[in-house]
């Protein structure tokens, strides 16, 4: 392109890569956060991943059905998978409630933005309850880091997490500890790190919902603070779609 | 975007907004205009499409899954795993409404993935078949 051609398209129109604005049309700190939640997706992905490479390389499996099958103040019942998706719907409807605040705050309006964060804490502190009582159900059944490695261990301590009638209890006797030792290693690890993710994403939260509040954003001119926290929002629900599907689903 | 002082550069790093906001605010557009109406309720519509994905998740986790042959139950629960995270993305996150350069530079390291799964599972495949052979 010669040099008068380019002078006039700058004239007309500002070039993508000209400088003077964003080419992406986006602010420096959105699309960081994108950037660092890529690396946090890989983060995430390396111990899913890893749990599946140990998953393949074990000869039976602890069964979904059979660990997550207790629901609160319903003990002894069989409800397989039911508590998990009230987990799973909270953290959807949070996610909701989220996006509906970023909407209120590109209109600058402020009263909602406040209602819908605050609907988004308590959604994020209803799912780290679910995840509280469900982590001390499973420790009370015997899962914890690091356990089911005594040579001692009865049978009858981990033939409750497996489907027998698909695997053969002689499989589940002879591998079923080792898997057990690894599933809730794996579950322990990765929901836990899911977890702090989600209690940071609910301070975050509050954090903002008191610079809402206190004027902040409506000073400054845009509620871009509460866009980048969404977008942290968002992704620790993401990630608990593939949390969901690896660990309750497969 | 009024209130910014322009001799300040401060504008150029912060409150850009993706294609499907621009302007709202300079417009001074209010969140009772049809446009907000309409994004509210596409929200909402994506809200009912992922509780409907996950009902099927769990009635085919809690029902069928263990009749069924495991590829395709593996391949039913990644592919709507796949759909759901694709909506969220693509409408919460609002990748979806920003340039086309951008979400392909978010979505190219993501590439990555194909590699990383198929690698690590074929190597646990492996070592099972290898302790299960050799003994």
């Amino acid at each position: 392109m010669s040099q008068a051609t380019a002078t006039a398209t700058t004239a007309t129109e500002p070039k993508l890569w000209g400088g003077g604005h964003s080419p992406f049309n986006v602010s420096y700190g959105k699309m960081m956060m994108w950037f660092f939640l890529l690396s946090d997706a890989f983060t995430f992905g390396a111990l899913l991943i890893a749990y599946g490479t140990t998953r393949f390389f074990s000869a039976v499996w602890p069964d979904a059905n059979q660990v997550f099958k207790s629901f609160p103040f319903l003990e002894g019942m069989n409800l397989p998978l039911l508590f998990v998706s009230l987990m799973t719907f909270i953290l959807i409807m949070s996610s909701v409630t989220m996006v509906l605040a970023v909407h209120a705050g590109h209109y600058g309006d402020k009263k909602n933005v406040v209602k819908w964060l605050l609907w988004t804490i308590v959604g994020g502190i209803c799912f780290l309850s679910c995840q509280a009582w469900e982590w001390t159900h499973l420790h009370h059944e015997g899962g914890w880091w690091g356990s089911f490695t005594a040579d001692n261990t009865p049978l009858s301590a981990f033939q409750g997490f497996f489907d027998i009638k698909r695997d053969g209890l002689a499989t589940v006797a002879a591998s079923g500890m080792r898997s057990t030792h690894d599933f809730f290693n794996y579950f322990f690890t990765i929901t836990g790190f899911h977890g702090c993710h989600v209690l940071s994403g609910v301070c975050f939260n509050i954090m903002i919902l008191v610079n809402t509040v206190n004027g902040t954003y409506q000073r400054r001119g845009h509620y871009e603070m509460v866009e980048k926290c969404g977008l942290y929002w968002h992704f620790v629900d993401l990630v608990w779609v593939f949390v969901f599907t690896c660990f309750y689903l497969l | 975007m009024s209130h910014h002082n322009e001799n300040s550069i401060q504008h150029l790093y912060e409150g850009d907004q993706s294609k499907l906001y621009s302007g709202v605010m300079s417009h001074h557009s209010d969140v009772e205009s049809t446009e907000s109406k309409n994004q509210i309720k596409r929200i909402w519509k994506v809200f009912w499409v992922l509780l409907l994905i996950t009902l099927v998740e769990v009635v085919l986790g809690m029902f069928f899954s263990h009749e069924m042959p495991k590829v395709l139950v593996a391949f039913l629960f990644l592919a709507l795993t796949l759909l759901k995270a694709g909506y969220i993305v693509a409408i919460f996150m609002h990748l979806g409404d920003e340039v086309k350069n951008f979400i392909v530079t978010v979505m190219i390291p993501l590439v990555l993935f194909i590699w990383f799964i198929i690698a690590f599972l074929a190597d646990g495949g492996f070592w099972l078949h290898m302790n299960q052979s050799f003994r």
